[in-house]
């Protein structure tokens, strides 16, 4: 225990102002401690485990010139094979729609939610004043608080991106370096839900309750997503409904003729103003709100699986589907191909400024709160 | 350079920011005998309860000060503060030079909260280097560092074993540790022997004291007024949050100073002039107060003059937990005193009306 400034020196952390390696040495000090926290967590490892069973499970398929298989068990599914499915595409597809789609979006995310759920209880109940005795200001240490919260995620989809990597390359023959953009993506999509989780779990000092709230909160989200989708359905169908009415009324010739088509378009265009409000008031809501299906589904367009896949084949069969859907949206002039056309051109027309923007805007607005929250209680 | 007085950076009543006070304190050092200069903390919670009412207190540097007080009198609320941990109603003074909650200074201060708890994924030794970390250390530094007190605080062999294994008394020294890791100038410690056995308690006693013989200031703030006796240099005893009393052992008993002279035989008429005499078997206690020398050597002179065999001479003071209690009595009795004169004009007004 010696003192180094009883000889008159000064202390050699004596400052007045922090400096960059004073930033520098505490954020790093955090991060490692996260780390550790997580080495510590069974949680961890069940999900690295499982990151590597559904790989496994996405290598154990084979595709060639006669077939698919798995495990070298040909399950004799007619069309898929690699002059349907050539270079990786169906890897990708996998990996895009299990391995994004249900592993990383749903059961990977809901792992890490409960993993990091103490994480700020524990930081206002547990460590808070020993923490704040350090020269550390509260708002940087909530802010990098929460950043080491995502090193689950991070870590997680960091080897999932890793061993899909390979799995590709061996087994699909491409080496695909655009899946690690997975990792960042799948971050800042944990990133919505943890900042509600981070918020929900300082204010009640409770994991329960942060890990419930946000539960909520994502099938709040998923809910509006849905509302939104299912507007828009309902609103494009209904366009081009009206447009088919009236380019069917300009080419009949006769009055008589016109006249019974008069009607349908007055009734169908009352029901599109309907469905323009309603997709107006979810995609008002949507817009503030973050958005977790795009933000995942950024990922399938940055894997670039090609969304026609299988379009020869679906062609011939458009049209029954469309007289089927006709009974739900009274359409005569709709088919399936040009509605799903119509939607994919307007999804299209959302950006990924749009799709990852607002849903940070959310985030920011939310921790900032949390932040100034954590600034002024006493402890 | 004379006192410096700085208002907290966090304080709630739109006082100067932290940058301003910075900027201030530059030009409002002290002179760098004192480690803690509080001229007026005060604290109020949801506007209505006064934990703090213009605290004021002096603690010179290498010394070790304690901080006494009952349950709620504000003790863990002023430390907190100095520590920035509460946000002040109102804070002026200095910690180490610079204004309280000048953060930059809190890596010069070591801190072990009361009722600390450390995570329980981190081994001790982890642990004592993460605070070093936070507390601006260098990497080899708080290594060196965390060895070294690990040792000191008795954990040597249980540095590498997660905290969450760990008895209270090994957490207490492990936190102790963890304070003393960035090499304080002021160590501030809440409670710090809570939960230590008595053994452990004699050997944090001496790891503060070995603190004082290296020029450290540490703050103690403590129940046991026994413990506080023993280490410290000065003492300031709160009572619902006000300083009392505040200065060495002997400034606070300073006006309890007696002395007891004992004698062989009954005691004669006389003594009653300078004191209270009473016997016990064959013989005799002449018992007074006097800060006079002089006065007890009258009265030795007069026994010997009578050829009394004197059998020794004593000095009394107060002990602190006499002071202490005494304090306490006068404070609570004072409170009585308000509330019934409040009672009573409120029954004035009400029978007036």
């Amino acid at each position: 225990m010696n003192a180094p400034h009883e000889s008159g020196a000064a202390h050699p952390l004596s400052r007045r102002h922090l400096t960059l390696p004073d930033y520098v040495v505490q954020t790093w000090a955090i991060f490692v401690a996260a780390y550790r926290e997580l080495n510590a967590r069974k949680l961890f490892w069940v999900a690295l485990l499982l990151n590597g069973l559904v790989i496994g499970a996405v290598a154990a398929v084979g595709i060639d010139e006669k077939g698919i298989s798995v495990f070298g068990y040909e399950l004799g599914i007619p069309g898929v094979t690699t002059r349907t499915f050539p270079d990786g595409q169906l890897y990708k597809v996998i990996l895009s729609a299990l391995g994004v789609g249900f592993w990383l979006s749903w059961l990977s995310t809901i792992l890490a939610l409960l993993s990091t759920a103490s994480m700020f209880p524990d930081l206002v109940t547990g460590g808070v004043d020993t923490m704040l005795s350090k020269p550390i200001g509260r708002g940087r240490l909530f802010f990098t608080k929460f950043a080491t919260g995502l090193l689950f995620t991070a870590l997680q989809v960091s080897v999932f991106a890793l061993l899909a990597f390979f799995v590709l390359g061996i087994r699909g023959g491409v080496w695909e370096l655009g899946i690690f953009v997975v990792v960042p993506l799948m971050v800042v999509f944990f990133s919505y839900l943890f900042a509600v989780q981070a918020v929900v779990g300082a204010v009640t000092k409770s994991p329960i309750a942060s890990v419930i709230v946000t539960l909520l909160f994502w099938i709040f989200i998923f809910l509006v997503h849905s509302g939104e989708q299912f507007t828009l359905v309902g609103r494009t169908a209904s366009g081009l409904e009206i447009a088919g009415i009236e380019a069917k009324l300009d080419s009949l010739k006769t009055e008589e003729a016109k006249e019974g088509l008069r009607k349908p378009l007055e009734e169908q265009r009352a029901a599109d103003e309907n469905w323009v409000l309603a997709h107006r008031i979810f995609f008002g809501v949507k817009t503030v709100l973050p958005k977790t299906t795009e933000t995942a589904g950024l990922v399938t367009r940055a894997l670039a699986v090609a969304a026609d896949i299988g379009e020869e084949e679906d062609a011939e069969a458009d049209d029954e589907n469309a007289r089927r859907q006709r009974g739900f949206f009274r359409s005569q002039f709709v088919t399936e191909r040009k509605l799903r056309g119509a939607i994919e051109e307007e999804m299209a027309k959302r950006p990924v400024w749009w799709v990852v923007g607002t849903s940070f805007a959310f985030e920011v607005v939310l921790l900032t709160l949390g932040a100034w929250w954590f600034r002024r209680r006493d402890f | 350079m004379g006192a410096t007085i700085a208002a907290h950076p966090l304080q709630r009543d739109g006082r100067p920011t932290l940058r301003l006070m910075v900027a201030d304190a530059r030009s409002q050092e002290s002179d760098g005998s004192t480690a803690i200069d509080l001229v007026d903390v005060t604290k109020m919670y949801a506007g209505r309860v006064h934990a703090l009412q213009g605290v004021a207190m002096r603690v010179p540097r290498g010394e070790i000060f304690g901080l006494l007080g009952p349950n709620g009198a504000g003790k863990s609320t002023l430390v907190k503060i100095m520590t920035t941990i509460v946000r002040p109603t109102t804070a002026r003074g200095t910690i180490l030079g610079m204004p309280i909650g000048h953060r930059p200074t809190l890596s010069r201060v070591g801190y072990l909260p009361e009722h600390h708890r450390f995570p329980a994924y981190l081994t001790g030794r982890q642990c004592v280097e993460f605070f070093g970390a936070m507390g601006l250390m260098r990497c080899a530094e708080r290594h060196r560092r965390a060895a070294e007190l690990l040792d000191v605080v008795g954990m040597g062999a249980w540095g590498d074993r997660r905290v969450g294994t760990y008895s209270k008394g090994m957490q207490q020294r492990t936190g102790l540790a963890a304070a003393l890791v960035n090499d304080p100038e002021l160590v501030i410690l809440d409670e710090p022997t809570d939960g230590v056995d008595p053994v452990g308690r004699a050997e944090i006693r001496d790891v503060l004291l070995r603190m004082r013989a290296e020029g450290r200031t540490v703050f103690l703030n403590s129940h046991l007024l026994g413990e506080v006796e023993l280490v410290c240099d000065r003492v300031a005893i709160m009572l619902k949050g006000k300083v009392e009393r505040q200065g060495t052992m002997a400034d606070l008993t300073h006006d309890s100073r007696a002395w007891r002279v004992t004698i062989e035989g009954a005691a004669p008429a006389w003594c009653a002039q300078f004191g209270t005499a009473s016997t016990d078997g064959s013989r005799a206690s002449i018992d007074f107060k006097s800060e006079d020398l002089a006065v007890l050597q009258s009265l030795i002179d007069r026994l010997r003059a009578e050829r009394i065999a004197i059998v020794g001479v004593r000095e009394t003071r107060e002990s602190l937990e006499n002071l202490f209690m005494r304090l306490v009595r006068d404070v609570d009795g004072r409170a009585s005193a308000v509330g019934a004169s409040n009672v009573n004009s409120a029954m004035r007004a009400g029978g007036s009306q």
